[in-house]
Formats: structure tokens, C-alpha cells, sequence
């Protein structure tokens, strides 16, 4: 026991140190962009003033608001300050909404798209691979291919053919949005049979592409492990093929769960591509467009959630393992 | 596995039941889809209102169950789950995220629903004074019953609202919420409090009629008389009892005031807040609107909902549109022509040939006089601008959606005739150039002894090889191939120039410094069309009262000086002789042609308006013999053209 606690222990601790040089990179990086969001939140208000007077008071009345008139480590001491009050700030590009309502509007449509896609696309992925370095023959030699060309077309590219053959030429499947452009969100059957058909799209998309990298990743490891002695030892013992085939894939899973965690685990980031040309809403296209305004309130929380969700993913295997994998946890133990 | 499978299953059916909710709930808030006890109180005075004798035939209507229902939009929209296709005008372009605020005196507002403007204020739920018409220059009474009047030296403006004026509540809209809108306005410092606080002194208020009080100069004259007109067209009229609430629960602190999303704000317009979310924004009809009164339009708005998706970007919005999802499209789409010649769809435009929309502005390089070269040498600014291939702009970047420099000559003024008659055009022709007069600029910079003294191709000044940088935001398409073309007119005289595209956060800090340096040769847009125009896009393009000024947002970029055209500037806003003022925009012009501190490099429209008719017909098209504004349906005096849409079926 003592083993564990002195292991996770060092882990979270480390945790905790990477969080804070995270927050801090997180803060100052955008802050260090040559852009002046202030200037652009007056120029807004200002108009077409032809009294030059007023501008400068607007300016200055912003500046004091956002603090960007304070030194920097004054502006992140204010910015930790509020954060643990929960406040993370006012947003730039969309004031006066305050940071936390935009994410937590958007945010919930993330995690919705992505983590099922991302599981669906690991699950197809992983049996692929493994079919492929086992079957061979046309598995390896036509599908594992034809996947790996799907899955190797730019993201924006597939989305595009996709939004084009689907929505466009056949008109089976919507153009954009969430849910239908005629609906107001309620709790019936048509609006949920409409959020589902919005689905599709960009849930493929998303599917379609991470395929080929989880196949590819699992065929490689089905092949090691196929070659493995303790594979050759059972087929002399008669243990039949699936039997083998379930060992094989145990352990050619490890590396691919790692993957998968840390996917599971940057999926905050959002689906930028499928966002953007379904214009399906996320946190993503906020977040790009938060890049493009200098808007860094909004920029900082974004990327502060991301460093945390892949954190504690990080967290959460670096634990499972110590637990699952007698290799990781002697090694750590010894060390 | 199998337990594994089922976790994941059961992780993915949980996923999808959170993009559900959040599709249900989300952000997004009905403003009467839940009631709370504020908003039922609200509704029973509402339908307390319908029972004073002011109400008009369609109270009676009401007596009926079914009318009942409808008596207050706060019970309707409760029940709205969808929008009937032939009850609602969907719009694209005009809204690009969530709703910030519904604030009518706000900051930084990004609402479909308000976008206060002289060009022509979107009145769908606010109302203006006076709407302004673009292709005529006249205003046109909206609050305001009749003409406004001025004293004899045009010092105060007085205006009368129409007794049959009511806010949403029920309540007359009244002179005294003309001048506590002002007044907060000043108090709080919004963008008209910015705008119009040193020009405007008081609105003075008795009943239903207004003084507007200009700030007067040393002599006793008004400061700037424009600018009060340009007040009855752009600035929203607020609730009086509304602002003092809302200053109240704010404690009168500006800032607080400035942000307040004002959900619980009165409005005076045909239409009212439904539902709004990060996807949609939907306004409903009241039908109760004062505006169905004999004194104003004499009856309802046709469309039952107005309604505007929000899209991920341009490309989107044009697949929207193209599928009949827009009935009316703010954007440019190139080659616009082919949806209907090539595609065969029903879209059109106000015109059905080039330029197909009414160009107002004039995307400008504005040449950066804290470059020496620049500033000390009108032939070279004059030189480059000669140079460039505008026909090629205009028929690349524009897709000939612009009138040609030579259809109409470069000056101060837009295309419109009403701006194009204000200046001599015989006096200026000799200084005017359409373009791509490569021989024509080589000579001058020649005779100017701007010339190539070391044989490398480039021309030197002071000894030094003239380089200089041709810049916009990135991503701004037809403005990057603008300013390729003018890279490329710079070659074929002997000038480097190179182009740099940064981002907008960045381009709009630099530009609107008083001392950069960064940016040579760089684009904006000046003031449109309103009525203080083209007085105002004169004070854009030549004032030095914005030299010197950082976060100048202002106009004047390049910190061009020339006292001649200062006192000409200054003098216009208080000529109302027609001869006088013809020969005043006459000179500012001469001296513009022949200094050139920024030269235009297209037309353009305020704003791109197509229409889709897959389901809504009769909007507004330049030969229908009705004079309705090409301006989306909604701002300034377009939005007649509500009252006059048909269903196609």
C-alpha cells in the first residue's frame, strides 16, 4: 500500500505543478499576440464619432473595465483571483456575455458530437486493424486501404464532399445546424428525430477520419503480437484461433486505450472542421473565432478546460495503469 | 468485452441524450416560453390595454377565442415549436453568434433586431424617429408625425411623435422618451452618447412634441446641424420609465448600465423577442403594433415570424440561401448572375444587371503620411493610383457588382445621383483617372524626378529604392486581390510594393494608430450613405481633426493634413445655399483628385441584398415603380417592404 500512495502521490503532485505552468502559459500566451481588443470593442462603440474626445474616454472606460491598463502579473493575480471564484471573465469579442455562458453553452454540443464519434471511430478503428493483421488476404489488401484513403483526405475536405453528396446533391440530409432551421428546440418527437438527422454529418465526418489512425495503429501491434511467442506456444497446445485472437487483442489494446483516453481527453477542443462547415455549434468554432479576435478572457478559459480534460485523462491512465500493468507499477515502485 | 460493450453503449446513448438536452435547453431562452410571474403580469396588463378605446378594429377581433390566444405574444409564443414556412422570413448574414443583449441603449451590440444607423436603422423592434431612404436621400416619419422643423438659425429642431405611437406595454410613446433616451445616453457614454453628446445640447420635451438643442459654436451658430438629422434616422427611441428602471437596478453605474441584456425591455416595433439561442434568433409579431393605425403603414407586417440561423461562415450562409433555407441574404456571393442564369434558381437582386445592388461606399487604400516618400510626394501617391488596373477589380474581386470608374468618376461622393449632382463634374475632369494608365503615372513620377538611378528597375527617392507594403485584413478575398492589383500596378511603374494580410484583431489596432508605420498603403472603408453624408465621408477622407489621435475610428487613417479643405469642412454642415454648397464640395474635391491621400478602389454596397423567392415574392426591385430601400427587408425605410411581401403559393 505504501508502494501506491508514495506512486500517486508523485503523480498528482506532478499533476498539480504541470496545471499551474499550464494556467500560466495559458494566460500570458495570448495576452503576448499583437492586438489590442480593446481598440477593436471601442471602435464598435465609438461609430462614426467625429469627436475624437469621447473615443479616448471610451477607450480608457474599457481598459479600466478589462484591467489591460495593469502589468501583466497584476492582470493574471485578478484573473487567478476570479477564477477560483468561479468568474472567468467577461468576453471581448462577444461583450458583455461573460465567459462562462458562452462555454457553457456550447460545450455540452462538443462532448455530444465528439466522444461518441471518437469511441465509434476507436471501436471500428481497433477491429479493423486487428481483422486485417489476422484475416490478411482482402482485408489487408483492399479495406484496411480504402479506409486509410478515406481516413487521409483533410478533415475539410471530407466534411465538404460530405455536405455536398449528402445535404446538396441527394438532399437527405440537412445543410447546417444543430437542429432544423424551421424548429424551436422542445421536447418532442419531431425535434429530437431532428437533432439526430443533424447528427449524422458531422458525426461521420468525424468517425470516418479517425478510423484509418486506429487501425493502422492496432494492425501494427496485432502483427507484433501475432508473432509473439506465447501466440506460437498456444497454436502448438491446439488452443483454438479465437481464444488466441482474444489474447492478441488484449494486448495489442494497451497503446490504443492510451490513445483513446488522450483523445477522450482533447475532445474539448471541439471538432473545429465539422463545426465550422455544418455549422454545427461547439466550443471549437467558438474557440477559433475567440483565436482570430484576440479574445483573451475567452481564449484562456478554453484552453484551460482543454489542459484540464487532457490532464486528467493523463491522470486517470497514469492511475489505471499503476493498477492494470504489473510492468508500469514495478517500474514505479522501483524507481 | 460484453460489459465493456454495454458500458460503451450505455456511454454513447448518454452523449446523445446530452446533445438532446442540450439542443432543448442549451443557452437558448424563450421570452415567453416560460413564464414567470413578471412576464404574466406583463401579458394581463397587455391585454388590459386592448380594452381602452384607442385599440383598434383588431381588438374587436379579439372577442373570439381563437383571437384571444393570440391577444398578447406572451401566450402565443409559449406553444411556438415550429415556424411555419409561409409565416416566416428568414434572414442570413445579418446575425454571426449568440446574442449579446436586447439592450436598446447598450454596448457593443450584435442583435439582428438592433443596429442603429443614419444609413437606415433596423426598426423591427426599436423604432427610430425617421427612416431614412438611401435612394432618394429623403426621411421618411416613423415615430415622427410629419416633417421636422427647424428655428431660424438652425439651432433647434423640433419634431412631434404620432399620437397613435405605443410601446409594447401599451403605453404612448411620448417626447419625453426621445429625451431620456439622449440623456441616459450622454450619462452612461453609449455609442450615441459618444456620437452625438458635443453636437447635441438637450432634447426638451412637452407631450408629444420634441426640441432638439444644438451645441453652438463661439458665434452663436450651430456646431454641426447634420448631425442632428443624422440623429433622427440612426438613434433608437427607448422607454423613459424603462431606463430609469433599468439605470436603477444598476445603481446609474455607466458600465453596468452598458452591459444590462435588458431582457425585460419595451419596445415600440412590429416585432418582439420569441426565442434566441447560439443557433437561432426569432422575432414574432405583435399584433398589437401601433403601426397597423391609419397614421403610419395601416396594417401588420405580413411575415408572422422573422428568423435568422446563425452560420458557421459565408459558405454556409450561401448553401442556406441557395437551398431556400434565406429568404433575404446579406453577402457577397461572386458571379451572383449564375444562380439564376446557370442554376436556375428564383434569386435575384434590387437590379437584374450589373452592378445588381446600389453601391453607397467606396473600399479605399489610404496612403500613410508618417511614410516619408509618401508624404512629401503627391505625384507618387497620384502615380500609383493612375496605375492600377480598377477594371480588373472591379470585375475580379467585385464580380462587376460595382459601377466602373469610368460609368462614374472618381471623387468624394457614391454612385447615388442625389450625392453625384452635389459636385461639379466639368471643374474636376481633368484631375479624375480611371485606371491602368501605366504611361500616363511613368511620366509623372518622371517629371517629379522620381526615377530608377541605379538601373535595378525600381525608382529611388532621396537616393533610397521606394519599397513599400499594400496591406488589408487576411481573408477579406475581394480586398486581398485589390491590393494584389495595386502590388502589381507598383511593378509596372518602378515601385516595389508588397502586399502583407494580417489578421483583422491585429490590422484594426495598427491602422487606427495616429504613428504607425507598419502599414504603407492599407484599406478601409469610409461613412456610406446617411444624411450628414457626404459631408461626413469628406471629414473621413481629408479631416485633420482625427490626425494625431490613436484609436482613431474616425476616419482620416493616412493623418492627412490641408488646412484649405479643414475650413471647408468646417464651413459645410452650416451652408444650406445649394450653389454655395455644390461649390464647396467642388473645391473639396479638386483638392482631393490632386493631393490623392487615399484612392478608392471600388464600389460597394452597404449591404449585399438577394433575395431567395421559393416562398416569399414581391420585394423590392428597382424597376416595381415603388421607391422601397434595397436594404434587407429591415433597416431604415426598407422595411416597408414587410408590409408588402406575398407568399409565392
Amino acid at each position: 500500500m505504501k508502494g501506491y500512495r508514495k506512486y500517486f502521490t508523485k503523480k498528482i503532485v506532478w499533476f498539480l505543478i504541470t496545471l499551474f505552468v499550464a494556467m500560466v502559459l495559458n494566460f500570458v500566451l495570448p495576452r503576448l499576440m499583437p492586438s489590442d481588443p480593446v481598440a477593436a470593442i471601442t471602435g464598435k462603440m465609438a461609430g462614426q464619432t467625429t469627436d475624437t474626445a469621447a473615443v479616448q474616454e471610451i477607450y480608457s472606460r474599457f481598459e479600466e473595465e478589462f484591467g489591460t491598463n495593469k502589468p501583466m502579473i497584476v492582470q493574471f493575480l485578478i484573473f487567478l483571483r476570479n477564477l477560483f471564484k468561479g468568474d472567468l471573465g467577461t468576453s471581448f469579442s462577444q461583450y458583455p456575455r461573460k465567459v462562462s455562458d458562452i462555454i457553457s453553452s456550447s460545450i455540452g454540443w462538443t462532448l455530444a458530437l465528439q466522444i461518441p464519434a471518437i469511441i465509434v471511430g476507436w471501436i471500428i478503428g481497433n477491429v479493423l486493424g486487428a481483422v486485417a493483421a489476422y484475416k490478411k488476404k482482402g482485408w489487408d489488401k483492399i479495406v484496411m486501404p480504402v479506409t486509410m484513403f478515406i481516413s487521409n483526405i483533410p478533415a475539410f475536405g471530407s466534411a465538404v464532399i460530405l455536405l455536398y453528396l449528402f445535404a446538396v446533391k441527394w438532399k437527405v440530409a440537412p445543410v447546417a445546424g444543430g437542429y432544423a432551421f424551421d424548429m424551436i428546440p422542445n421536447f418532442s418527437w419531431a425535434f429530437v428525430k431532428s437533432v439526430i438527422e443533424h447528427y449524422q454529418l458531422p458525426f461521420w465526418s468525424i468517425v470516418l477520419i479517425s478510423i484509418g489512425g486506429q487501425a493502422i495503429g492496432m494492425r501494427s501491434m496485432s502483427i507484433y503480437e501475432l508473432n509473439a511467442d506465447y501466440v506460437k506456444y498456444s497454436r502448438f497446445l491446439g488452443i483454438r484461433d479465437g481464444k488466441i485472437v482474444g489474447y492478441v487483442f488484449r494486448n495489442a489494446m494497451l497503446p490504443q486505450v492510451t490513445g483513446l483516453a488522450m483523445s477522450i481527453g482533447g475532445s474539448v477542443s471541439g471538432a473545429l472542421v465539422a463545426e465550422i462547415i455544418f455549422s454545427y455549434p461547439g466550443i471549437g468554432s467558438t474557440m477559433y473565432a475567440a483565436v482570430t479576435a484576440a479574445d483573451y478572457p475567452l481564449i484562456s478559459a478554453c484552453t484551460l478546460i482543454i489542459t484540464i480534460m487532457v490532464l486528467i485523462a493523463t491522470l486517470s491512465l497514469d492511475i489505471i495503469y499503476g493498477f492494470i500493468d504489473p510492468r508500469v507499477k514495478a517500474a514505479q515502485f522501483d524507481a | 468485452m460484453k460489459k465493456i460493450s454495454k458500458l460503451i453503449a450505455l456511454l454513447l446513448a448518454a452523449f446523445m441524450v446530452c446533445g438532446l438536452l442540450a439542443g432543448c435547453s442549451g443557452s437558448g431562452s424563450a421570452d415567453n416560453a416560460t413564464s414567470t410571474p413578471t412576464e404574466a403580469s406583463q401579458a394581463t396588463e397587455e391585454s388590459k390595454t386592448e380594452e381602452t378605446p384607442a385599440a383598434t378594429e383588431e381588438s374587436k377581433a379579439e372577442e373570439t377565442p381563437a383571437a384571444t390566444e393570440e391577444s398578447t405574444p406572451a401566450e402565443t409564443t409559449g406553444d411556438v415549436t415550429d415556424l411555419p414556412r409561409n409565416e416566416t422570413l428568414y434572414f442570413g448574414g445579418l446575425q454571426w453568434g449568440t446574442v449579446n443583449a436586447w439592450n436598446p441603449i447598450g454596448a457593443n451590440q450584435n442583435n439582428f433586431a438592433i443596429a442603429g444607423s443614419p444609413q437606415g436603422s433596423r426598426t423591427v423592434m426599436f423604432e427610430t424617429l425617421y427612416m431614412y431612404d438611401f435612394l432618394s436621400g429623403k426621411l421618411y416619419p416613423l415615430l415622427a408625425d410629419g416633417d421636422y422643423t427647424w428655428n431660424d438659425d438652425m439651432t433647434e429642431l423640433t419634431f412631434k411623435i404620432k399620437e397613435a405611437a405605443k410601446w409594447s406595454d401599451g403605453t404612448p410613446v411620448t417626447a419625453a422618451d426621445v429625451a431620456k433616451t439622449f440623456e441616459a445616453s450622454v450619462a452612461i457614454g453609449n455609442g450615441t452618447g459618444t456620437t452625438y453628446g458635443a453636437y447635441i445640447d438637450s432634447i426638451e420635451a412637452d407631450g408629444l412634441t420634441g426640441v432638439i438643442k444644438l451645441a453652438k459654436t463661439e458665434e452663436g451658430g450651430p456646431k454641426n446641424p447634420l448631425l442632428a438629422i443624422d440623429y433622427l434616422t440612426g438613434v433608437y427611441v427607448a422607454q423613459a420609465a424603462w431606463i430609469d428602471t433599468m439605470m436603477a437596478r444598476n445603481n446609474n453605474d455607466p458600465v453596468a448600465c452598458l452591459n444590462d441584456k435588458a431582457e425585460d425591455v419595451p419596445y415600440s416595433g412590429p416585432y418582439g423577442r420569441l426565442y434566441d439561442d447560439d443557433q437561432k434568433l426569432v422575432l414574432v409579431r405583435n399584433d398589437n403594433y401601433w403601426g397597423q393605425d391609419a397614421s403610419m403603414w395601416g396594417s401588420l407586417p405580413v411575415p408572422k415570424y422573422l428568423a435568422h440561423a446563425m452560420y458557421a461562415d459565408n459558405a454556409a450562409t450561401e448553401t442556406a440561401f441557395k437551398a431556400g433555407q434565406i429568404d433575404v441574404n446579406q453577402q457577397f456571393l461572386p458571379n451572383i448572375q449564375n444562380l439564376w442564369l446557370k442554376d436556375g434558381l428564383p434569386i435575384s437582386t434590387f437590379y437584374d444587371e450589373e452592378p445588381y445592388g446600389v453601391c453607397l461606399t467606396m473600399p479605399t487604400a489610404w496612403y500613410n503620411m508618417n511614410i516619408p516618400v509618401l508624404k512629401e510626394n503627391p505625384a507618387l501617391r497620384k502615380a500609383i493610383a493612375m496605375a492600377v488596373d480598377y477594371p480588373s477589380i472591379i470585375a475580379n474581386a467585385m464580380t462587376n457588382q460595382s459601377p466602373s470608374f469610368e460609368d462614374v468618376p472618381r471623387s468624394l461622393m457614391n454612385p447615388t445621383e442625389g450625392e453625384q449632382a452635389l459636385y461639379d463634374h466639368d471643374a474636376v475632369k481633368d484631375l479624375q483617372w480611371a485606371g491602368n494608365d501605366i504611361e500616363g503615372a511613368k511620366a509623372l513620377l518622371d517629371e517629379a524626378g522620381i526615377v530608377d538611378t541605379d538601373g535595378d528597375g525600381y525608382r529611388e527617392w532621396n537616393g533610397e529604392k521606394i519599397s513599400l507594403n499594400a496591406c488589408c485584413p487576411n481573408g477579406w478575398s475581394d480586398w486581398q486581390a485589390a491590393m494584389e492589383i495595386v502590388a502589381a500596378a507598383g511593378e509596372n511603374i518602378g515601385i516595389e510594393i508588397t502586399t502583407l494580410y494580417p489578421e483583422w484583431s491585429i490590422y484594426q489596432t495598427v491602422f487606427t494608430m495616429h504613428d504607425q508605420t507598419e502599414y504603407q498603403i492599407f484599406m478601409y472603408s469610409p461613412s456610406a450613405a446617411s444624411p450628414s453624408n457626404p459631408w461626413m465621408r469628406c471629414m473621413m477622407f481629408m479631416s485633420s481633426s482625427f490626425v494625431g489621435i490613436d484609436n482613431n475610428w474616425s476616419g482620416n487613417w493616412g493623418q492627412y493634413v490641408n488646412e484649405e479643405a479643414d475650413e471647408i469642412l468646417n464651413k459645410i454642415p452650416t451652408i444650406s445655399d445649394e450653389a454655395e454648397l455644390k461649390a464647396a464640395y467642388t473645391r473639396l474635391t479638386e483638392i482631393y483628385l490632386t493631393e490623392v491621400p487615399s484612392f478608392s478602389l471600388m464600389y460597394r454596397p452597404a449591404a449585399f441584398d438577394a433575395v431567395n423567392e421559393t416562398v416569399w415574392t414581391n420585394f423590392p426591385s428597382a424597376d416595381d415603380g415603388r421607391n422601397i430601400t434595397p436594404y434587407n427587408c429591415v433597416s431604415g425605410y426598407a422595411i416597408r417592404a414587410l408590409y408588402e411581401l406575398e407568399l409565392v403559393d
